[in-house]
């Protein structure tokens, strides 16, 4: 069985952020935590087949942070090391948005407020089939500037779509600086309860909040859409990427490739 | 012909539990007859168009078949991004309902005229593109979207012009043109499509020309327009809808490539309305009214035969 190690999924993004030249590191370690809890715990994929039709959907809206799915994509054994080390070969299937046509992803995102949309969809249509299926769907806090995440909102508390769990990436930082300097959120645990959600605001690199969380909001207020405010670090688990807003655009080179290695506490390949 | 489309609507929802229609909070009166019918699988999502095609996307990934109605200048203009990412780059089934295309809401103004949904739309691969012309080609089309395995956009501009076919249309077959009325070899030949197909046929009628509906602009078939090209004289398209993506670019882009021949693109010249009145004014105001369509034909005609008289 894997591990789903927070550390091993660190490396892989950083394995494939270095092969590919790539930018969106931070991105991705800001949601580590959050999605190596939904793969070892929550998500039910029968027989680990990414495309059963009676899988969990994990839609990952906010598409900027598709290498940290990659990783977990890999650990379930979907992506091979091929896969890693040949992220942006030419003629190479996996991009650096999140593209539905990869098993194992479910919406085409990185254009923001587009996957939480389908995400009610599927919602809305699983429940009208009467299935226990869930839905998650991940948004940055930047990505709530987009209109049609409110619309989504509206509609999913309206429906009643309690198979739908929003799980907002609070990380504090968008493209060209923070969130409070761009445009500011306010208070977004209010902002979800008073459009219906069930909430709760926990830390979002904190597995056992994690897992508590999501069991917690499933258990509770049958006919609501379920709503996690995660607060996260942009760049979490290396020192001289966290808060650092130039990690979304900052390519590694030999160097911090190596530091970063080093601070996960992982050095050399990872197999 | 809206009539055909309710009832069509109607048919597929009660025969297939999948069917469901979305609307933007629009179709009030259109729907009665849905709503009677088919409640639950009726879904006002609120005006709220793109969350709506973007949830419709997900609704047909586990399973069901929305037909997802709006205004044309909402949808698909106000969410072509939406149908192009959520829908189209997936072949989703969907089938998106444009109504009011061209200037029915003349006295609205742009924000609810359309006359740019073909051009964005044609450019969406893997979208097809209907505008039906009358309540039987509604019908058709409305049978041809629901057959297809992935995402058509329908348009449907004016509705209540009159039949221009005889009676049903057994099926539509993709991509083709449909010869509406036989004419003069040695004139032009007018295609046209969804309301203009009227207009394109009272006035053939006085000029004894050719005429064929296009109840599809994406695809288009070559082998069609081709043909048309072989036997007239030059070629006038005919639409309620810029003359830049729509009809008239698709028949060009053909002709050129395959069969070069004068054409006479008639449609929106580039501009948006300027005042308000009633339809028949507007399509004035954009010079679409019979009579100045008759005349910019009878021109054309005119620089054809002094072409063909020089050449000469």
């Amino acid at each position: 069985m894997t591990t789903f190690d927070p550390s091993r999924m660190r490396r892989t993004v950083l394995e494939m952020a270095y092969a590919g030249s790539t930018v969106h590191i931070a991105c991705a370690f800001s949601i580590i935590e959050l999605l190596t809890a939904l793969y070892r715990n929550h998500l039910r994929y029968p027989g680990n087949d990414p495309r059963a039709e009676d899988r969990d959907y994990l839609v990952l809206s906010k598409g900027h942070g598709v290498m940290a799915q990659y990783a977990c994509m890999h650990e379930r054994g979907w992506l091979e090391d091929s896969h890693i080390q040949g992220y942006f070969k030419d003629g190479s299937d996996l991009k650096g948005l999140s593209d539905s046509r990869v098993p194992g992803l479910e919406v085409t995102s990185g254009s923001l407020g587009h996957g939480f949309s389908v995400g009610v969809g599927i919602a809305l249509g699983l429940k009208r089939k009467g299935t226990d299926q869930k839905v998650y769907a991940i948004v940055g806090d930047g990505e709530l500037n987009e209109g049609p995440i409110w619309e989504g909102s509206l509609v999913a508390a309206h429906h009643r779509l309690d198979n739908l769990m929003l799980i907002v990436d609070k990380n504090g930082f968008q493209a060209m600086g923070t969130t409070d300097d761009v445009l500011s959120l306010g208070d977004l645990q209010a902002k979800f309860s008073s459009f219906g959600f069930e909430t709760l605001e926990i830390d979002g690199h904190d597995e056992t909040a994690i897992d508590a969380a999501i069991r917690q909001l499933w258990a509770t207020s049958p006919n609501k859409p379920k709503a996690i405010i995660a607060r996260t670090v942009k760049g979490k688990g290396v020192s001289f990427m966290e808060s650092i807003n130039l990690w979304h655009y900052t390519r590694l080179n030999p160097q911090s490739f190596a530091e970063a290695l080093d601070e996960l506490g992982l050095t050399g390949a990872s197999k | 012909m809206r009539e055909a489309f309710s009832n069509a609507l109607v048919r597929l929802a009660l025969a297939d539990s999948k069917v469901l229609l979305l609307t933007g909070d629009h179709g009030y009166s259109l729907f009665d007859e849905f709503r009677r019918n088919c409640p639950e699988q009726y879904i006002n999502a609120g005006i709220a168009e793109q969350n709506m095609v973007g949830m419709a996307a997900g609704l047909a990934r586990v399973g069901f078949r929305p037909f997802v109605y709006g205004l044309a200048a909402f949808v698909p203009i106000r969410t072509v991004e939406q149908i192009k990412l959520d829908i189209a780059h997936d072949d989703l089934p969907v089938v998106l309902l444009g109504d009011g295309a061209g200037f029915v809401y003349s006295h609205l103004g742009t924000s609810h005229q359309s006359t740019e949904d073909i051009a964005c739309t044609r450019s969406i691969p893997q979208l097809q593109v209907l505008s039906p012309a009358d309540r039987y080609e509604m019908t058709a089309a409305m049978d041809h979207a629901y057959a297809t395995s992935g995402p058509v956009y329908l348009r449907m501009g004016k509705a209540d012009l009159g039949d221009v076919h005889a009676g049903p249309i057994s099926s539509l077959q993709q991509g083709r043109l449909l010869k509406i009325r036989e004419g003069r070899a040695d004139q032009p030949g007018l295609i046209a499509t969804g309301s203009m197909v009227r207009a394109a046929v009272d006035i053939a009628t006085s000029m004894d020309l050719m005429v064929w509906s296009a109840p599809f602009l994406k695809p288009l078939d070559a082998d069609d327009v081709c043909a048309a090209a072989q036997v007239t004289n030059g070629l006038v398209t005919l639409e309620e809808h810029s003359v830049l993506g729509g009809l008239g670019a698709a028949v060009t882009e053909i002709t050129s490539e395959h069969q070069p021949t004068k054409v006479l693109r008639i449609g929106v010249l580039d501009r948006f309305s300027e005042h308000c009145g009633s339809y028949a004014y507007l399509l004035c105001e954009h010079g679409l009214d019979v009579d100045s369509v008759r005349k910019r034909i009878g021109v054309f005609c005119h620089s054809l035969a002094s072409n063909s008289i020089a050449l000469a």
